[in-house]
């Protein structure tokens, strides 16, 4: 909210609607290869329109988007974890 | 000091420090919103039954109008925010902060009716599938739920200092928090439904 440049949220929510249908159809295909990468990129596309313009990351200050990422940063852990350490374990 | 001396000397202003803080606190729901989605994941990587076992009980046009709801209800925050911060229009805000509740509202009924579902199918919380959805998606309607009633807070609790184009910090801190849990339904919805 620190610039009075605004987009038009209509259109963004328009955008995430129509992905959320586009979505919920790719989910019957069959093929898992193209399902699944399809809606792993609609899921970050819809991710990102959320954060960069109906929370205004796009236009904030950078700090916000930092103490953001530095809590999806300190999930690498927990990663590490389930998928290094627990089968190690057994 | 008095506070005008403090407001004066203070190198940031007060209201972006809640700012900061709100985003301070969504690095934190991050940490815990992604262990719980890799609760899933983990479920997923290690059992190869889900779509036999679980999938099929789930109903994905439900969800995805549930689903839809929920970014419906993202929107009206949006037009909250703009309605007092661009156009000084407390009515506007008030439409808009009661369209976000009765959304959330609906997003819940849907849930539960959901979960009804579940429950009358046999899944149960001690399932193996049952566990990390009941959990995930439980906590995830929690949150929905405080932010309803912070909504109803903003809506009604707050009339003695009202929201004004200067004034509008608590909207967009609140903003924050829907938009976040708005997000890691879209997240979910992907995981748990549709792959």
């Amino acid at each position: 909210m620190e610039t009075e440049k605004r987009p038009n949220y209509l259109y963004i929510f328009i955008a995430l609607a129509v992905f959320t249908l586009v979505e919920t159809l790719v989910s019957y295909v069959q093929q898992e290869a193209i399902k699944v990468s399809t809606l792993v990129i609609l899921s970050v596309i819809k991710v990102l329109l959320v954060l960069l313009y109906f929370m205004h990351l796009k236009t904030d200050s950078k700090v916000y988007s930092y103490l953001f990422i530095a809590g999806c940063v300190l999930s690498i852990p927990l990663i590490l974890v389930l998928t290094v350490v627990m089968p190690m374990l057994g | 000091m008095s506070e005008t001396q403090m407001q004066e000397t203070a190198p940031v202003a007060q209201r972006d420090n809640t700012k900061l803080a709100m985003w301070v606190f969504l690095g934190g729901e991050a940490v815990f919103f992604v262990s719980l989605i890799l609760l899933i994941v983990f479920t997923r990587l290690t059992h190869t039954d889900y779509n036999a076992q679980f999938r099929g009980y789930l109903s994905i046009p439900i969800i995805a109008l549930n689903t839809f709801v929920l970014v419906t209800s993202s929107y009206f925050v949006v037009r909250a925010l703009e309605s007092i911060a661009y156009k000084d229009d407390p009515k506007a805000l008030r439409n808009n902060m009661i369209g976000v509740i009765i959304l959330g509202l609906l997003f819940l009924g849907g849930q539960a009716f959901e979960w009804s579902e579940l429950f009358k199918e046999g899944v149960n919380l001690s399932s193996t599938y049952g566990t990390p959805f009941f959990t995930v998606t439980g906590i995830h309607g929690t949150h929905v739920f405080v932010g309803i009633l912070w909504a109803i807070y903003l809506l009604f609790g707050h009339r003695r200092t009202p929201f004004t184009k200067a004034n509008h910090l608590g909207i967009e801190n609140f903003g924050l928090y829907w938009h976040f849990v708005d997000i890691v339904w879209i997240v979910l919805f992907t995981l748990i439904y549709l792959i």
